[in-house]
């Protein structure tokens, strides 16, 4: 199953071009680290969230998409409640919950297309100096965002698989296959990218 | 277009998965049959360069597919057995674009030559839908448009109506009937080969038969008997 991340709508996030998501991105998180002042950060945890909303995502797949992420922002925050000071812990909470949410937002807004034609032209520059290969970093982005939900399916039928056979999910036997699988469909895809003549020799 | 293999010869890891093949390909509708892992795939993959021969040369349209693997090609598509593995973006139209401006044509020929590919397999309704969402032959027909869109002159089809319905697999076949191009296709599918005019039957990583539909899917049989 492919699918893409972004969905459709005429939010202000969609209307927005791809370059000023991505500098609305970059921007917010050079200012989140530069503070760790809970009445600036609170507050930009709300407006994030508003943000990610406005994108009509609903509520549902809203928390699905992003609840992995910020699990792992949690045990961040609780090492850092724990080890330097509740205040620390709070503000890297809602500093990385506010980035995990943009980020999301922006993600939702943006078509994986577009996206990768905003990073080709980003990295022109680039190119022209012989620095990279523009098209080839932007199909290696395209392709990570394109993964993921397909990623999911697969996790999503592994859990099946156990719960018909009447088995326990446990953590090894659900990675292993998942990671094999995985790589036997990239390099499935690769070869596909190889006979459309996507990647340049 | 001619299709030669001389001596081609593939191997893995101390394994032969196909046996020294020389043969030249030139009709406009190709069959290859054979059981599984007999080497059918290898010898498809070998036309577009997919797969390298570890000895001798396969030519597409006069190109090595080693030394002249670009060229080759672009001169031959390929659908996969999961069309789905080669659809790079999540919107067809998006997807059929990909192919053209990967090739450098400019915003205005894309859409004329994406409009017009969609039009020609009849799924003109289907550009702005996800291709998770297309059933299994639609998914089929937007993957054989994505590969024809940059104007191959060969299409190789890897068992195209494995997984169909029996609808969907008529509406494959008439497709296939209908391809103005040169056609290779793997199939188990002994009726789709009816029309064509070579079957290629491969048996061990070797080719055991070569010749007429009827002669060839009778060979086939007694392969697949023993």
């Amino acid at each position: 199953m492919l699918n893409g991340l972004d969905i459709e709508g005429d939010s202000l996030l969609h209307r927005m071009p791809v370059r000023g998501k991505l500098a609305l991105l970059f921007l917010t998180a050079i200012l989140l680290f530069l503070t760790s002042d809970l009445r600036i950060l609170v507050p930009a945890l709300a407006l994030s969230s508003g943000l990610y909303l406005s994108t009509r995502i609903g509520p549902g797949e809203a928390w699905r998409r992003v609840r992995f992420v910020l699990f792992t922002v949690l045990l961040v925050a609780a090492a850092n409640y724990f080890l330097q000071s509740p205040l620390e812990g709070f503000a890297t909470f809602c500093r990385l919950s506010t980035l995990v949410l943009i980020a999301a937002a922006v993600t939702a807004t943006t078509g994986i297309s577009a996206f990768m034609d905003e990073i080709a032209r980003l990295l022109a520059p680039l190119e022209r100096l012989g620095l990279v290969r523009a098209a080839d970093v932007s199909l290696a982005v395209g392709l990570a965002i394109r993964f993921v939900p397909e990623i999911l399916a697969r996790y999503g039928e592994i859990v099946a698989a156990h719960k018909a056979r009447g088995l326990p999910v446990r953590p090894l036997t659900l990675l292993v296959p998942l990671i094999i699988l995985t790589l036997k469909d990239a390099d499935m895809i690769a070869m596909a990218i190889d006979a459309r003549g996507f990647r340049r020799h | 277009m001619d299709i030669v293999f001389t001596a081609a010869t593939v191997a893995y890891a101390g394994r032969t998965a196909l046996q020294p093949l020389t043969l030249r390909l030139s009709e406009r509708r190709i069959g290859v049959v054979g059981l599984n892992g007999s080497g059918k795939t290898t010898m498809a993959r070998l036309i577009n360069g997919l797969v390298k021969p570890t000895a001798g040369t396969v030519t597409v349209g006069g190109l090595d597919t080693v030394r002249d693997e670009t060229a080759a090609r672009g001169r031959t598509g390929f659908i996969f057995q999961n069309p789905q593995h080669q659809m790079i973006l999540p919107i067809l139209a998006e997807d059929i674009a990909f192919g053209l401006k990967n090739r450098g044509y400019g915003k205005a020929e894309i859409a004329e030559r994406t409009e017009a590919i969609l039009a020609r397999f009849n799924i003109s309704h289907l550009a702005r839908r996800r291709v998770h969402e297309l059933s299994g032959g639609e998914t089929q027909l937007g993957a054989i448009a994505s590969v024809l869109v940059t104007g191959p002159d060969l299409l190789i089809l890897d068992e195209p109506t494995n997984q169909l319905d029996l609808r969907n697999r008529a509406l494959i076949e008439r497709t296939i009937a209908g391809l103005t191009e040169q056609v290779l296709v793997i199939t188990h599918d002994l009726a789709l080969l009816d029309d064509f005019e070579r079957v290629l039957v491969f048996d061990a990583g070797r080719l055991a038969a070569d010749g007429p539909p009827a002669e060839a899917v009778a060979a086939y049989r007694t392969i697949a008997a023993c």
